[in-house]
C-alpha cells in the first residue's frame, strides 16, 4: 500500500513524486493510448501528448493551486483530447500550405525560441549537480526547503536558503551578458 | 547574507510579489533609475525561465523511464 495515496495531490507529489506520477501514469495512458490510437494517431504520439499533459498538470498543481472537482485521469483526458486536436489542425493546415505551394514562406511562429533556450539549459548543466539539484527542485518542483535541506546535508534551513541564493546568483551571473543582449535596444 | 544575496533574495520577492507597500515602492524607484538594478532584474527573470526549461527536461526524463517501466 503506497503511504501517498491518501494524501491531496499536491502533497502526494511533493512527497513522493516518482511513485505519484506512476501512479497516475499507470492509470490514465491506456485510456489516452487507445484515444489516440482511435483519432489517427500512432503510441508514441499517445506518449508524447500524454507527457505534455503531465508536465502541465504538475506545474498547474504545485505552483498554481489547482484543486481538480474531477479526478486526475478526467482532466488529463480533457488535456490530451486538446492538443491532439491541436496537433492534428496544424498538421492539416501544414498539409494544405505545401500543396498549395501559395506560401512556401510561411513560417510556423515559434513557441521558443530555440538557441536562446539551449543556451540557458546548458548554464544550468555548468552550475554542477549540487546547485543544480537545489534550484530545479526548489523553483521548478516546488519542494520545500526543509526537504531540500535534509536532501543535500545542510545542518539548517537557514544553511540551506544562503545555498539556494549562492547558486541563483551564480545562474543570474551567468545567464546575465545573454539578457544584456536580449534587451539591447 | 552577504549584501550581494540580500539582493538577489530582494528581487525574487519583488517578483513574487512577497514585499510589503513600502519596500516594493522603494524597489521599484530604485529600478526606475538604477540601470545595474535594471540589469540584474532581467537576468534573474531569465535565471527563472532557465530553471524552468531544466525543471521540464527533468520531468520529461522520468517521465518516459516510467513509460519504459510500466510499458516499454
Amino acid at each position: 500500500m503506497n503511504s501517498t495515496q491518501s494524501l491531496p495531490m499536491d502533497k502526494a507529489l511533493l512527497s513522493d513524486r516518482e511513485k505519484t506520477l506512476e501512479r497516475i501514469y499507470a492509470k490514465t495512458f491506456p485510456m489516452v493510448r487507445h484515444y489516440i490510437r482511435e483519432h489517427g494517431g500512432t503510441t508514441d504520439d499517445a506518449k508524447d501528448i500524454f507527457h505534455e499533459a503531465m508536465i502541465l498538470y504538475y506545474e498547474k498543481t504545485v505552483h498554481e493551486q489547482l484543486i481538480l472537482t474531477s479526478s486526475v485521469s478526467t482532466f488529463l483526458m480533457g488535456i490530451c483530447k486538446n492538443l491532439w486536436r491541436q496537433h492534428v489542425d496544424r498538421q492539416s493546415r501544414n498539409t494544405a500550405l505545401t500543396e498549395n505551394h501559395d506560401e512556401l514562406l510561411w513560417e510556423e511562429p515559434e513557441e521558443n525560441d530555440e538557441p536562446t533556450a539551449l543556451k540557458l539549459m546548458t548554464f544550468v548543466e555548468q552550475l554542477g549537480e549540487s546547485c543544480k539539484s537545489i534550484l530545479v527542485s526548489f523553483y521548478y518542483f516546488g519542494q520545500r526547503l526543509e526537504h531540500i535541506a535534509v536532501q543535500h546535508g545542510y545542518q539548517s534551513i537557514r544553511s540551506a536558503t544562503v545555498q539556494k541564493f549562492k547558486c541563483l546568483e551564480r545562474l543570474r551571473k551567468a545567464v546575465s551578458h545573454l539578457s544584456i543582449e536580449r534587451f539591447k535596444p | 547574507m552577504r549584501p550581494e544575496l540580500e539582493e538577489v533574495q530582494v528581487l525574487e520577492d519583488y517578483l513574487q510579489g512577497n514585499l510589503n507597500e513600502e519596500q516594493r515602492m522603494d524597489v521599484a524607484v530604485r529600478l526606475l533609475w538604477n540601470q545595474d538594478w535594471q540589469q540584474k532584474l532581467a537576468a534573474q527573470k531569465l535565471a527563472y525561465q532557465a530553471l524552468r526549461m531544466a525543471g521540464r527536461q527533468q520531468l520529461r526524463r522520468e517521465l518516459d523511464a516510467i513509460y519504459t517501466r510500466l510499458f516499454g
